[in-house]
């Protein structure tokens, strides 16, 4: 996993966001490919990817496994390098992992060591102590305090990550990606370890936290009902080699709810990309 | 992704120390409250002070055997009872031994120095080593090899070599330890940071920390647990080997006095001797363990 050099401007990124969360930023990638060698084996893992995510917008990345969709929310990242193209977050160029891009995972990586509250605190500190900021830490601690009670946590603040169940850890992690306030949050099938009824719970979550933010936020998922119920827009993945097949509009009104998933409109809209799915 | 993040099982002690620690033991339902949370730490803490209890009797029950059978036997050669032990042990304590003209603590001092220089510098080397391979793909692959082929050899059987590479003091025992040591801590380390998924140090980069502070706070914190498990393993195994020297090449010593006691069927002095080893390990272990506990969370309770 090669991430590049520091960027300089990343200290000028953090300024910038210092609006508060909310200051989403587009995402533009033109062009990107990304080539893994392996064993003296290549595998066009991208190639020729254009997407345009909107400012605020919540656009889902589907796709059958392997089709790339994880590769090409880390190059997002900043994690892995691109082979070819350019990727922008609010009009910068990508140079490597930096808090205006936050991240979820499947698991949700807490640090198991730390409690609810210092795990929310770990992004502030560790970029106070790159004196990305001179925040101190009574203001720190009731900026988590907060956002530990917006995420329904408050009164966990003081467990531990192995003590919270999945939806708990999955909220917690939320908060710790929230708190650095990034412009857009890259989620990588992050519910789909998550059993039925805890994953309608972290939907309804998500969509409440979305429409309270409003940042941009790039989902990826593999599941077409979730795709069509939390995404603005759908961007199917696919082919050969591995690109963006087909974007999708989903004409479905806000606020949604995790549980209008059987509407006419919804059910439309699913069948559709379903059908680009396995054309 | 195992470690941190794989369920574990239940068991002994030394099973659930040892093994990756797991989710919460109920399963992982939600916590309605606080007051929730607070019963579930307390239900583990009940457990525990259960499990501790029931240790220490069986303890208290090995211990009235030992008597009973001594009493019964009659024979303080063959098996000295407990009394006959304590009372032995407290003599020497303080007083000289004959063989040496030295007190049993003087021996225990000087087991316990050999066993803490060695074992010091090997975690360090061991580490360091670990470390090494771990980083770089060139190092894992020249040490693996060397590792591999040194760690099933039972460190005595360099004991005549040490002898003649470094003569009769001090060096060699402590050599003999730093030899036992590093194979298994720079095996635990290599595992240790392997284990620390590559996503647990993308989110800290994420979350903006720079390369330097997720090097130290995440992925070194994250291995700490691994490490100091592997320690507590080779201070087992420093043990055995400074005992097995102290009885082959030492003039001091509690392996020496051990094997002294021996030669003159002074059995209750070797079953002194060997109790203050259990006991001295035992410490030294709690020490290991309260590390592990502060270091990981998962595991008190």
């Amino acid at each position: 996993m090669a991430a590049r050099a520091e960027p300089a401007s990343e200290a000028a990124q953090d300024e910038t966001r210092d609006a508060g969360p909310g200051g989403a930023a587009g995402v533009v990638l033109s062009g990107v490919g990304k080539t893994f060698r392996r064993a003296g084996r290549r595998t066009v893992a991208l190639a020729g990817v254009d997407l345009e995510v909107r400012a605020g917008e919540l656009l889902c990345l589907l796709g059958p496994s392997g089709c790339g969709k994880s590769t090409l929310l880390r190059i997002v990242a900043g994690a892995l390098e691109r082979d070819q193209g350019s990727v922008t977050v609010g009009g910068r160029p990508v140079t490597g992992p930096a808090p205006d891009r936050g991240m979820l995972f499947q698991t949700p990586m807490l640090f198991p060591w730390l409690t609810t509250r210092k795990n929310v605190l770990f992004g502030p500190r560790a970029q106070r102590s790159r004196g990305l900021h001179e925040r101190d830490d009574p203001e720190l601690e009731a900026e988590a305090d907060a956002i530990l009670e917006t995420v329904g946590l408050a009164q966990f603040s003081d467990a531990f990550p192995h003590e919270l169940s999945g939806g708990m850890q999955h909220r917690a992690a939320f908060a710790r990606a929230l708190v650095t306030r990034p412009s857009v949050l890259l989620m990588d099938e992050p519910f789909g370890a998550l059993d039925a009824l805890t994953r309608v719970r972290m939907h309804e979550f998500l969509l409440a936290m979305w429409e309270r933010y409003r940042i941009t936020i790039i989902f990826v998922t593999h599941d077409i009902e979730e795709a069509v119920l939390l995404g603005d827009r759908v961007a199917v993945m696919g082919g050969r080699p591995p690109g963006i097949r087909e974007i999708i509009d989903v004409p479905l009104g806000r606020p949604r709810h995790a549980l209008d998933v059987d509407t006419e409109g919804f059910l439309a809209v699913k069948r559709g990309i379903r059908s680009s799915l396995l054309s | 992704m195992a470690g941190w993040y794989a369920p574990g099982t239940g068991g002994s002690v030394i099973v659930e120390d040892i093994r990756p620690p797991g989710p919460r033991p109920d399963g992982g339902e939600d916590l309605d409250d606080r007051a929730d949370l607070i019963a579930h730490r307390r239900a583990r803490r009940r457990a525990r002070t259960q499990r501790v209890a029931t240790g220490a009797a069986g303890i208290a029950v090995l211990l009235a055997l030992w008597q009973v059978g001594a009493m019964l036997l009659g024979d303080q050669v063959a098996l000295p009872s407990v009394s006959q032990t304590a009372a032995q042990f407290l003599h020497y304590l303080n007083h000289p031994y004959p063989a040496e003209g030295k007190p049993l603590w003087y021996d225990l001092y000087i087991s316990l120095r050999r066993i803490l220089i060695g074992f010091a510098i090997g975690v360090a080397g061991g580490v360091a080593l670990g470390s090494a391979m771990s980083a770089s793909r060139v190092v894992r692959h020249l040490v693996d090899p060397v590792i591999e082929i040194l760690r099933p050899l039972p460190p005595l059987a360099f004991i005549p070599l040490f002898i003649v590479w470094l003569g009769i003091g001090e060096t060699p025992k402590e050599v003999l330890i730093i030899v036992g040591v590093v194979p298994l801590m720079a095996v635990m380390t290599v595992v240790a940071l392997d284990e620390v998924p590559d996503d647990l140090r993308l989110c800290a980069r994420t979350l903006g920390a720079s390369r330097a502070y997720t090097l130290l706070h995440v992925q070194i914190r994250a291995a700490l647990p691994y490490i100091l498990t592997g320690m507590r393993l080779a201070m087992a195994g420093a043990w055995s080997s400074i005992v097995a020297v102290e009885m082959i090449a030492a003039t001091s010593g509690l392996g020496y006095v051990i094997q002294q006691a021996g030669d003159y069927l002074d059995t209750a002095l070797v079953f002194a001797g060997i109790l203050v080893i259990a006991v001295t390990a035992l410490v030294l272990d709690a020490g290991l363990r309260g590390l592990l506990l502060l270091a990981d969370p998962s595991r008190r309770g």
